[in-house]
């Protein structure tokens, strides 16, 4: 049965509202009180497993699932082994550097040689000090990355921002931005060649859903 | 307490003749199709590894020499292979058919999530032959080992790589690499982001999506404004197709639909091939696991040719791993390692010669005999057999006649 992937947390309302307009209902994972790592749609055509943000491309890429809906960041900084179909256009967020407002810097290039950033994205953050020549030491955390620069353990960060409130509210400023990212319609390589469980038909009825949007803009 | 290497791995005797298992079969039939087995070094040198082009120095496990020269683990056999034919076999005549059935070994990659790093893998190389009926053989071979392995549920995804890259000559060459790289991994979005013509970003994503029917893809890659050369591949393709399906349909009654896809976005981004590419696909009830690859290359004899000269070849090889995992889940392979016949067992000192000489001559039979060690009472050995699953065991005393024992089943 195809099998989906998709993600707790902020993209899984969009998530589900686009499976159900094609026809995929799994709003039983919005009950409150759910407990269900794993739901097949009224229809028993397809299932849904719920899953962490970065374990998306995870079980895409392994065939477990054969669609997923994932965030471009997750993608980007695991640079898993997935085919990426579709911008689904929504979950917009950037991926920024982010300074404390008073610390005077302005640019990243300004940062101090062998500084320290602070961040849960690890590869986009080398990646991007590489491209940049800034050696800089990169600080992993797993939560509450503004803390970095306000205890002064690193100078900067690198987080994934959707309105720059709890920047603000944490005295940070960002000064760039690595890239953008939305929401991607994602599928295990080998499924989508052989077009296993007839995913094409799906792929292609998300792309006509997404599509309108697009034009009326 | 010693561990194995990270990555390291120690197959023990149930293992082994699971993995036994599927290699008789397959040296089965590439013993039918008339192959013949060679055993290439283990140890390259790195150049003679890298030499095709498909081969990057991260992935090799490497060695220095005495010399300070590096050598590396083979992590295919295709280069060893080539390099033997033309300089240790000059002067043999062609074809050569040639099978293997060996270890290789690839270094963990960062990011990957395996660790493993050595594999088995048992594969054939049809070396100076060209052309569709060379094609052909591979393709069947491959086919028939698995069928001979009892495996129901397959794809063939089946490309031409000349093909794929010439298609991609249309792309403006800063872009190109690019174009290559979206298409090899199915990245249909950064494909829409190229700074491409409305045209050429057409072309791109049908080429992307350029698989499916062998007869449909046909029919939509006659579509695009083919050269002459480009023509004649189409073509020879789709005999190569009507020639297989010729060929399983004489073979079997009921009419075998074939389950190929064609797949003309096949391009990896490191490969030798010229010509056929393909893959098999395990179903996806087991994983969807990339079960053996192939594919012609017909330039690579000549990188290891003394004076250039290029041979044709095209060759196959199978996951060991792979099919030992699908074959096992479907419940095809043995589950204990097989039990010894007999037990002799010498009642006294005194007729430890004459166990011995009795288990040579039930040997003869042939059947698997081992002596017990022990000396202990009856219970504990007739126990001992039973915990083995040996059916019969020879009780051996000086007068030399063997009391013989029956075990039941418990």
């Amino acid at each position: 049965m195809l099998t989906v992937a998709i993600a707790k947390g902020g993209l899984l309302k969009d998530s589900i509202r686009l499976l159900q307009s094609i026809g995929l209902d799994f709003s039983a994972f919005l009950e409150s009180g759910n407990r269900q790592l794993q739901i097949i749609d009224p229809n028993h055509r397809a299932r849904a497993l719920l899953v962490r943000n970065s374990d998306v491309p995870v079980y895409v890429e392994y065939g477990q699932a054969q669609l997923g809906i994932v965030g471009y960041d997750v993608l980007r900084e695991t640079s898993a082994n997935v085919s990426q179909l579709v911008d689904l256009r929504f979950g917009h967020c950037r991926m920024s550097v982010a300074v404390k407002a008073n610390s005077g810097y302005r640019s990243p290039i300004e940062l101090p040689l062998h500084g320290r950033v602070a961040s849960k994205f690890v590869h986009c953050a080398r990646e991007y000090f590489q491209n940049l020549d800034l050696p800089v030491e990169i600080v992993p955390l797993y939560g509450s990355v503004e803390l970095g620069p306000i205890t002064g353990m690193s100078e900067a960060i690198v987080d994934l921002v959707a309105t720059g409130n709890t920047l603000r509210e944490n005295g940070l400023i960002e000064i760039d931005v690595l890239f953008q990212s939305t929401a991607r319609l994602i599928a295990h390589p080998l499924s989508y060649r052989l077009n296993t469980y007839g995913l094409h038909s799906y792929v292609e009825e998300i792309r006509e859903k997404v599509k309108p949007l697009v034009e009326s803009r | 307490m010693y561990q194995p290497p990270i990555g390291g791995r120690d197959l023990l005797p149930l293992d082994v003749a699971q993995k036994r298992w599927i290699e008789d079969r397959l040296q089965q039939v590439f013993d039918g199709w008339g192959y013949h087995r060679i055993i290439t070094s283990t140890l390259e040198r790195l150049d003679t590894l890298m030499a095709g082009g498909a081969i990057q120095r991260s992935t090799v496990l490497q060695l220095h020499n005495l010399d300070d020269e590096v050598l590396g683990l083979r992590p295919e056999l295709t280069a060893s292979i080539a390099r033997t034919a033309v300089t240790r076999m000059a002067g043999a005549t062609f074809p050569q058919r040639l099978y293997y059935n060996a270890n290789v070994f690839r270094r963990a990659q960062e990011g990957s999530h395996s660790r493993q790093q050595e594999f088995y893998q048992a594969g054939v190389e049809l070396l100076g032959g060209g052309g569709l009926l060379a094609d052909a053989e591979i393709l069947l071979l491959t086919i028939e080992c698995l069928n001979n392995l009892g495996l129901r549920s397959w794809s063939l995804l089946l490309g031409e790589a000349g093909l794929t890259r010439s298609l991609l000559s249309v792309f403006p060459s800063g872009l190109q690499e690019k174009v290559r790289m979206a298409i090899a991994h199915l990245d249909r979005l950064t494909l829409e982001s190229l700074p491409l013509s409305e045209d050429l970003r057409d072309r791109a994503l049908l080429l992307m999506d350029l698989r499916g029917k062998p007869a449909d893809v046909i029919q939509k890659v006659s579509t695009l404004d083919l050269n002459a050369t480009q023509q004649e591949t189409v073509d020879n393709l789709k005999s190569l197709i009507d020639l297989l399906q010729d060929s399983l349909s004489l073979r079997s009654d009921q009419s075998f639909a074939l389950p190929i896809v064609l797949d003309l976005s096949i391009i990896r981004t490191f490969d030798y091939y010229t010509g056929i590419v393909f893959e098999v696909i395990s179903g996806p009830d087991s994983g969807q696991k990339v079960l053996g690859q192939g594919g012609r290359y017909d330039q690579l004899l000549g990188q290891f040719h003394p004076q250039g000269q290029s041979i044709p070849g095209i060759g196959f090889s199978l996951q060991i791993e792979h099919l030992h995992q699908v074959l096992l889940q479907m419940g095809q392979l043995p589950t204990q390692a097989p039990p010894s016949d007999w037990l002799v067992v010498a009642a006294s000192p005194q007729a430890y010669a004459i166990a011995f000489a009795h288990a040579q001559k039930l040997r003869a039979d042939p059947g698997q005999v081992e002596l017990d060690l022990s000396g202990g009472d009856r219970e504990a050995i007739q126990a001992y057999a039973r915990s083995r699953r040996i059916a019969q065991i020879a009780w051996v005393g000086v007068d030399g006649i063997p009391t013989i024992e029956t075990l039941g089943e418990e």
